[in-house]
């Protein structure tokens, strides 16, 4: 075809259209972007999700609290304990129940494992799409690790479902304990090897410092949080400023950035993932002993050996399989610290077993359009590392 | 402040603008007028007492079933990270043509969540700059997340069956 053929002499305007999606390796899902592009410059680029709507929130409304855990699992597949935890501690709030300390240590050892688990798949595929293809394949084989102790505690290796309204689904064992115990120590020297490969690295530096840059007032208004929000400046951690889970008997840092671009994104995700390891190591240190469910049976299920012996627990354990927990009328919404950000679902009960209307606060969500802000001036190459570095998983972006 | 504190705070502020503030499960709540929405949000954000600078999200809830009036509600949750306190505003919409002003002016973060009410809920949205379908297809008739919305009908986009006719399958409306 000829260029006059083509309209190509005919144009108007002097920019390009760019389409990138929906199934680009980059995107990480389903995540499409049109970008108005001059030369090599992105003018504006417009994304569009939705591709991968699964209709979680209205399928909640006709489920069972408990029945609602397995899919809060499939929001933010890369930390299912996170979402758990967000929407059984919303669901305790209204209950108005205390959680045995056994019990929260537990959840913060399973939350802290599975940050780490995130933040080694967002450097893995953060690092190949900007070249780097060994990085990938070290992070991977740790996150493996952590897929392991996964699947021994919960029976699952990725949708664990372990945190449960009133507990967590069952006691860890000494073994797996001391299998979390030769993880810690194994970390550290680990990361230093993944630092070793990028942090320090010309190629990393020239691709990844500048780029994609937001001031702290740009960061907060555009509503981005947790680690991108961290970057820009803002010392705001929820683990630390509102403690759930018994998150303030734990010693940790909150790193915080400065210049708010791709590079100081990767430095706090890389120092989180030690801050990480810290909790964890002082959690196996001072697991409490004691029950790991609240001890009222119309929460949790009854001991399985009481069975047999007490009709009360066969009435209560029959109640709860069938009827489930009657949380009472109220709406309410507790933040928590995910990998990428504040998550949190907000829940109306009406008073019965199934929950009136449950929305899931989806740090990913919130961060794409301020994302493509950042986009706007860069290079179509930046553009990949900027997607990389605030880390969307679609899953929870399109529920 | 504590929860309290807030309420207090912004009574003495916006007292006349908001129809009621109160403490709900230790969370600070405001009732509020969709026309009062935009005044009391940017006094909400510029007051160097309460400082709400961060939008964390804005939900849409359908009361129909509760018979509550009016039947629906915006949700608008803010957080101070300089003075660490929440509040979450509550607006009230009603049933017919449900139209809850933008605060994008004040909060960008706002843009997606507000497309997200005028499609799962339908709701309108004025000054919104660009008011569209975030997640269902631009052709999609209804709004899902309504309580009327029915689960798991789905009418058919197109059929092999030459007998097959629409008005067999579409979903009947339920009666309130």
């Amino acid at each position: 075809m000829s260029v006059t053929e083509q309209g190509l002499l005919e144009r108007e305007k002097d920019t390009m259209t760019l389409n990138m999606g929906p199934s680009h390796p980059s995107t990480h899902g389903v995540f499409r972007i049109i970008m108005e592009m001059d030369g090599e410059v992105v003018l504006s680029a417009q994304p569009e999700i939705g591709f991968l709507h699964t209709g979680i929130e209205k399928t909640s409304e006709n489920k069972r609290y408990v029945h609602v855990i397995p899919m809060t699992d499939r929001l933010d597949y890369l930390a299912p304990p996170m979402n758990n935890l967000a929407f059984c501690l919303t669901t305790e709030k209204l209950l108005g129940c205390e959680i045995p300390d056994r019990a929260q240590t537990l959840r913060v050892i399973m939350c802290e494992l599975a940050r780490i688990g995130s933040h080694l798949v967002w450097l893995a595929t953060h690092a190949l799409d900007i070249g780097a293809m060994t990085v990938f394949l070290y992070c991977w084989r740790e996150r493996e690790m952590i897929l392991d102790l996964n699947e021994e505690i919960s029976g699952v290796r990725m949708m664990t479902s372990y945190i449960r309204v009133g507990g967590v689904m069952k006691d860890a064992t000494p073994e797996w304990l001391e299998k979390v115990q030769k993880f810690v120590n194994y970390l550290p020297a680990k990361i230093d090897e993944y630092e070793l490969l990028l942090t320090n690295n010309p190629i990393w530096l020239d691709r990844t410092q500048g780029v994609g840059a937001m001031t702290r007032e740009e960061a907060i208004n555009w509503s981005l949080s947790g680690p991108a929000l961290r970057a820009s400046g803002v010392d705001f951690d929820f683990r630390k400023k509102r403690p759930y889970s018994g998150y303030d008997n734990f010693e940790f840092d909150v790193p915080v950035g400065k210049n708010g671009d791709v590079y100081d994104r990767y430095l706090l995700r890389v120092e989180e993932m030690r801050q990480s390891r810290r909790i964890v190591e002082q959690a196996l240190k001072n697991l409490p002993g004691g029950p790991c469910n609240v001890e009222d049976n119309k929460i949790s299920l009854p001991k399985r050996d009481t069975l047999h012996t007490s009709m009360e627990a066969l009435i209560h354990h029959f109640k709860l399989v069938s009827e489930g927990v009657n949380v009472p009328k109220g709406e309410t919404y507790v933040p928590v610290e995910g990998p990428r950000g504040e998550v949190g679902f907000y829940i109306v009960s009406d008073g019965t077993s199934v929950p009136y209307r449950v929305k899931l606060r989806a740090p990913s969500f919130m961060a794409i359009p301020g994302m493509c802000k950042m986009m706007d001036g860069s290079f179509v190459a930046d553009v990949v590392a900027i997607i990389g570095s605030i880390d969307i998983v679609m899953g929870e972006v399109d529920r | 402040m504590t929860s309290e504190e807030v309420i207090e705070k912004i009574q003495s502020m916006v007292g006349d603008d908001i129809q009621k503030g109160e403490t709900h499960l230790g969370d600070a709540v405001v009732f509020v007028a969709p026309d009062a929405l935009q005044k009391v949000a940017k006094a909400l954000k510029e007051d160097a007492d309460l400082r709400f600078e961060y939008l964390s999200d804005i939900r849409g809830v359908d009361y129909l079933d509760q018979d509550r009036e009016p039947r629906f509600e915006a949700v608008y949750e803010l957080h101070s990270f300089e003075h660490n306190h929440s509040v979450r505003v509550r607006v009230g919409l009603e049933e017919e043509n449900p139209s809850v002003p933008t605060v994008s002016d004040l909060w960008k973060g706002a843009l997606y969540p507000e497309r997200e009410l005028f499609d799962m809920f339908g709701f309108d949205v004025p000054g919104h700059p660009d008011l569209r379908r975030i997640i269902m297809p631009d052709e999609w008739e209804g709004n899902p997340l309504r309580r009327d919305y029915p689960l798991t009908i789905e009418d058919v986009a197109f059929s092999h069956n030459r007998e097959y006719k629409s008005e067999l399958v579409k979903p009947k409306p339920p009666t309130r």
